[in-house]
């Protein structure tokens, strides 16, 4: 195979990885933020409930989840899953995830808002939400941004695990690559991609924190 | 087993929503969707699955199932699955067969197969200066084998193999031959125990690996079916004899330098038509 085909196929594979990353982010951010929500609620069986799903997502393998996400309906309920489940399977598993993580994160930033903060809007009018979304969320966000960073580059080198369920992203693409030319070299190849698309998103990270870093 | 039970474990303590995509089975073709022949192999296992120096997934048993596609009218789907995961992609519908070098042998029970269509043998590989000549010089040594495998299976508690397989120091199971053959080389490994299709693919482009003269075992391939899928067993046995007739089946067998491996014309009782091939082809 020639060098330029070998980058051409770990490319597409890259793409595929970005997909599975973008999509992850996109919806584990949000649902993480309600997680952290049930996990802080005055309701007791809310916050026992998210305290079981983080401890539960946390403290299983990703790979093992996949798995279960992937073959579950079948095991489960003997469904048929057919043949378009797969990428599918892989963004839910890696959601649900990630939501766990982030939404410790997000819990992290609003627990160590204040108790005044909360007092002073309330002298001023804000209704609850407005406080929230006004006052605190933003701070918020800026406090996390590091633990953010560091948990979307993780994801970044944990799209490869999607291998287990032999969907076509970089990971899985350098493998096959390596047991057609017998040899170790697409892995190296993957390697610098990885560090490339990782160095990209730090810097942009980077970047994000400094247009926050107003008021210090 | 245990996967298995890990798996529904972690499911059950998981109540988000699972169900999507699902499709029923057709009844005419035993095919998950009606029109489509989803194959699963694993794409690091030349020759008879593998990526092409084009990037596209294709080896003897991907272009076997093209030309049956083409007969049936069938689109063909290549979907490359984790060797581990092929009981759960095939039971749970994900794919239609394992086509893609797979020992029935030791196997019948819990597939339904096609006919046997390559003679295959379980062989080690040691390097050529290692001083293992024999089966029996593998005592107390490390032998590598593939997880899931039809050499895992021999050489195991309960194989035709498994005394051999007990006087090994250790039998270290990867996930691909490809990783095994590289601690081989590395030097982690004393042998490995795998294929003979697949051990000439890796021998033949490196220097200084045999394989053993003593085979573990004889076996045939077979394609794999979901156990009870009959129908689909049958269209598929019977474009097989097609392909065999009209060449196709020994010319491929030709191309990939499998043909004197292979034995559909004898499972078919078509002895003649393979000295017809086999001259044709030269």
């Amino acid at each position: 195979m020639r060098f330029s085909v070998m980058l051409q196929q770990l490319g597409q594979g890259m793409l595929k990885s970005m997909s599975i990353f973008a999509l992850t982010l996109l919806f584990s951010l949000p649902l993480g933020l309600f997680v952290s929500f049930g996990r802080m609620s005055r309701n007791k069986f809310l916050r026992g409930a998210m305290k079981v799903y983080i401890s539960i997502m946390r403290g299983t393998p990703l790979m093992l989840q996949l798995l279960a996400v992937y073959f579950g309906p079948y095991y489960l309920f003997g469904a048929n899953i057919g043949g378009g489940y797969r990428f599918t399977a892989i963004i839910i598993a890696f959601s649900i995830n990630y939501a766990a993580y982030f939404a410790e994160i997000y819990r992290s930033g609003i627990e160590s808002m204040s108790p005044g903060q909360y007092e002073a809007a309330r002298l001023l009018g804000y209704s609850r939400s407005s406080t929230f979304l006004k006052i605190i969320f933003p701070q918020v966000i800026k406090r996390i941004l590091p633990s953010v960073t560091n948990e979307v580059i993780t994801l970044i080198k944990d799209t490869s695990l999607a291998f287990s369920l032999a969907y076509a992203e970089m990971f899985t693409i350098a493998k096959q690559i390596a047991a057609k030319e017998t040899n170790f070299m697409p892995f190296l190849v993957a390697a610098v991609f990885y560090y490339v698309f990782n160095a990209l998103v730090a810097f942009l990270m980077e970047r994000l924190e400094k247009s926050m870093s107003y008021y210090t | 087993m245990k996967k298995q039970i890990l798996v529904s474990c972690l499911c059950l303590a998981m109540t988000a929503s699972l169900m999507g995509g699902m499709s029923v089975c057709a009844e005419e073709t035993g095919l998950n969707t009606e029109g489509k022949l989803v194959v699963g192999f694993d794409a690091e296992y030349p020759p008879y699955g593998y990526m092409d120096d084009n990037g596209d997934y294709t080896g003897f048993d991907l272009e076997l199932a093209e030309a049956l596609c083409e007969i049936e009218g069938w689109e063909l789907v290549k979907q490359p699955i984790d060797w581990d995961s092929k009981d759960a992609e095939l039971n749970s519908g994900s794919i239609d067969c394992i086509w893609n070098g797979f020992t029935m042998d030791g196997r019948e029970d819990a597939y339904t197969f096609s006919v046997p269509y390559v003679n295959n043998s379980e062989v080690v590989i040691t390097a050529e200066n290692s001083g293992i000549s024999s089966l029996a010089d593998l005592e107390g040594k490390i032998v590598g084998v593939q997880a899931d495998s039809a050499a895992l299976t021999l050489l195991e508690e309960g194989g035709d193999q498994a005394d051999l397989g007990a006087t090994f120091g250790t039998l270290q199971q990867f996930a691909d031959n490809n990783t095994a053959f590289a601690e081989l080389m590395a030097g982690s490994l004393d042998a490995v125990a795998l294929d003979i299709g697949v051990a000439l693919y890796q021998i033949n482009r490196r220097e200084g690996y045999v394989i053993l003269d003593e085979y573990l075992n004889a076996e045939k391939y077979a394609i794999g079916f979901k156990k009870g899928n009959d129908t689909l067993a049958e269209i598929v046995n019977k474009d097989l004899g097609i392909l065999y007739e009209n060449g196709t089946f020994m010319e491929l067998a030709e191309k990939y330098e499998i043909a004197d491996m292979v034995c559909l014309a004898e499972t078919l009782g078509l002895g003649e038509a393979a000295t017809e091939a086999e001259t044709e082809a030269e």
